[in-house]
């Protein structure tokens, strides 16, 4: 469990929609700090700048998609060990299980409950180590 | 041959049965009677007339008083014989009293010519002479179909007539005295050859007649059996038809192969499916020709592996080729024609085109993957703008609009249920359904599940209580979806059950099986809905289903999943009202 308690929180999602509702969720019920990144190919450059507590990444996305983001973080030194977060309404159990493998702090379903998921997001950061 | 010939000459005799031989002969010699009675009768008569003048008149009466008495005893025993009942059992009783009265019209005839010969004129006695010659000799016709009645007959006539002739004192008389004999043994002769010849005229006549009805029978029973070998020609002939139709208008294609994969015959639908016309294929190699080289499913290896076994083979996918060269994904299901020493006749393949289908199938998951994300995409916004809305967070909201945007996140929500339900049920059944299997400690599932559920039941007000407990028993399943299933069952019991009401779950162990039971207090099933509770989209009562929620399609994943954790799953009354919903699990282990 990390010292610190959970505050900053980086979100790569391509819908405007989800991103907005996310934002509220994490800020007025979390009351966190959140940044969203709508392009997932500057989401590197972006999570380097905001140095966040743990990263959460949407699955499907254009262009770039979340396991992509996830794979391109493993190979930065200073963004290997940020924990990874996916929420998802479509992978296989088989991605999945590949995913945590990898190393994936958790995986949330969409849909997701705005009013549940700071809750759900601290219960990945104590689980931990 | 003559053996042939004596041998039908011996089943002749044995199949002529000898009392209706018996019987025959009587009615033969009775048919005679009326004859002797009349002609005796007649005869009489003439013979009194003539000798009316000699000196024993009154023995003359008394004579004509025996003919009378002798012609009225033999009528009667005609008319008797006429009226018996059963003349063939009866037939030698008939013959003896035949007999005797044979005998005795001759002993009549004999004592008048013992009395009235020595008494009478030479002129008389000629007559009597030559009477008697003539009733001996007619007595033959009358009686030849029995001789020794015959022999006692004329014994009757010609001893008296020769004892007096013999001692007449005349030497004249004395020799013919020596004569009649041999002209009585002539005579007796001559009735017992025509005896024979009559006795075997009857034998054969009914040996005829049962070769007859022999025959007749044996060619009843050979009409039957022609009859029932034409009914089945006939049979045969339609069932042959019959096939010929239903392999000439099947929508599958079906080909005729022998043992080595050669074509015999084929249907339309064969030449449509691969379009080679019949005599294309016929004579050819049907997995050469329409299977090529090194294509799944089907090629010599399973073809020899077929015809070895000689049992019934589905391909489910083999691929073909066309005519045309188009590829086409076909079932095969091969069906020997084998015969009782077991050796293969004929192969009767039936191919179906099952390239659409397999295309459909493919379709169908694309389409229901794509269900999976684009509709759970536009429905995290919604139920998550009106989660955010309802939770109050974004400050006091109306209450008109609160009351509708619950409303909106409700069927949201019930949307979300529905598909998600949707993709459950799919993923079983393709086999997609992956279970995690662990073992958990079943008491603890069910208490977790009255917890997470608790909430929702506060919506029915509806109370959820742990029942009989038992506690230790760990069973071999997937936790998460065994949760599902709880819940399912739990959310359904409190739906429901009446307001103020309690659900129950109790745990207990019987014959080696754990079993999970969720009562209720509800209006229990109902009788025409209770077959197909555990179909897809089943719902009582589809007006209950808006007013409370639920897809229809919970009590299908649920059985799906227990079965798929090896267990079953159930319902039935409860004693007082509601119903039970259990299921029931292999036990792994108890360590209560």
């Amino acid at each position: 469990m990390p010292a610190q308690a959970l505050n900053r929180i980086c979100y790569v999602e391509d819908d405007p929609d989800i991103q907005r509702i996310v934002r509220m969720s994490v800020e007025r019920i979390g009351k966190m700090t959140i940044e969203v990144v709508g392009d997932s190919t500057k989401a590197i450059e972006a999570i380097r700048a905001f140095k966040p507590d743990l990263v959460m990444l949407d699955w499907m996305m254009p262009l770039m998609d979340g396991p992509a983001v996830f794979r391109a973080m493993r190979g930065q030194p200073d963004l290997e060990s940020v924990p990874v977060v996916f929420i998802t309404a479509k992978a296989s159990q088989k991605e999945m299980d590949e995913l945590r493998a990898l190393g994936v702090a958790g995986t949330i379903s969409k849909p997701f409950s705005p009013k549940d998921l700071p809750d759900q997001l601290r219960a990945i950061w104590h689980a931990l180590p | 041959m003559d053996q042939g010939n004596a041998s039908a000459r011996i089943s002749l005799r044995q199949s002529a049965d000898p009392r209706l031989v018996l019987a025959d002969r009587v009615r033969q010699l009775y048919s005679q009677m009326p004859t002797a009675i009349i002609s005796t009768f007649v005869v009489s008569a003439l013979a009194a007339y003539e000798l009316r003048e000699g000196r024993y008149i009154e023995i003359l009466w008394f004579w004509g008083g025996l003919v009378v008495m002798l012609t009225l005893m033999r009528t009667i025993l005609y008319l008797g014989y006429r009226r018996s009942a059963d003349k063939v059992a009866e037939a030698a009783q008939w013959l003896r009293w035949l007999g005797i009265s044979a005998l005795a019209a001759g002993a009549t005839w004999g004592f008048a010519a013992a009395v009235f010969f020595p008494s009478h004129a030479d002129q008389q006695q000629v007559f009597i002479a030559f009477l008697l010659a003539v009733l001996v000799g007619g007595g033959i016709a009358i009686y030849a179909v029995s001789w020794p009645i015959y022999a006692l007959y004329a014994a009757g006539i010609l001893f008296p007539f020769n004892y007096v002739l013999a001692t007449f004192g005349n030497r004249l008389f004395a020799e013919i005295a020596f004569i009649v004999p041999v002209f009585y043994v002539i005579n007796v002769g001559i009735a017992y050859r025509l005896n024979r010849v009559f006795n075997s005229g009857y034998r054969l006549r009914h040996a005829y007649n049962k070769l007859t009805e022999d025959y007749s029978a044996l060619n009843d029973r050979l009409e039957h059996q022609l009859e029932d070998l034409l009914q089945a020609q006939r049979e045969v002939e339609a069932s042959g038809r019959k096939l010929a139709l239903f392999a000439e208008r099947a929508p599958i294609s079906v080909l005729e192969l022998d043992a080595r994969g050669t074509v015999l015959e084929t249907n339309p639908a064969t030449e449509i499916l691969f379009g080679y016309p019949g005599p294309e294929l016929i004579g050819r190699g049907a997995i050469e020709m329409l299977c090529p080289p090194g294509g799944p499913a089907l090629n010599a290896d399973i073809w020899a592996s077929f015809v070895a076994s000689a049992g019934p083979m589905t391909l489910p996918q083999v691929l073909c080729v066309r005519r045309d060269g188009i590829e086409v994904i076909c079932e095969f299901t091969l069906i020997p024609l084998v015969n009782e020493d077991r050796e293969l006749l004929s192969v009767i393949a039936q191919v179906r085109d099952i390239t659409q289908a397999i295309e459909i199938d493919k379709m169908k998951k694309e389409f229901t993957s794509t269900l999976s994300h684009e509709l759970r995409t536009p429905l995290t916004s919604i139920i998550g703008s009106l989660q955010l809305i309802n939770s109050g967070v974004l400050g006091d909201i109306e209450k008109d609009v609160l009351e509708l945007t619950l409303i909106a996140e409700r069927n949201g929500q019930r949307l979300l249920d529905l598909i998600n339900d949707i993709l459950d049920i799919e993923k079983i059944e393709w086999g997609k359904l992956s279970l995690f299997f662990e073992d958990v400690v079943l008491q603890d599932l069910v208490d977790e599940a009255l917890v997470l559920n608790r909430s929702f039941a506060e919506r029915f007000k509806v109370r959820l209580e742990a029942g009989a407990r038992t506690d230790g028993v760990v069973v071999d399943v997937d936790r998460k979806r065994l949760l599902q299933v709880l819940t399912n069952l739990v959310s359904n019991a409190a739906k429901f059950s009446p307001e103020g009401g309690v659900v129950e779950i109790d745990v207990s162990i019987r014959e080696g099986r754990t079993r999970v039971a969720v009562g209720d207090r509800g209006p229990g099933i109902p009788e025409q809905f209770r077959s197909r509770i555990f179909s897809r989209f089943a719902q009582a009562d589809s007006a209950l289903t808006r007013q409370k929620g639920g897809t229809g399609l919970g009590l299908a994943i649920c059985k799906r999943l227990v079965e798929a954790m090896n267990g079953q799953i159930g319902f039935e009354d409860r004693d007082g009202g509601g119903t039970f919903f259990f299921f029931e699990l292999p036990l792994k282990s108890t360590n209560a």
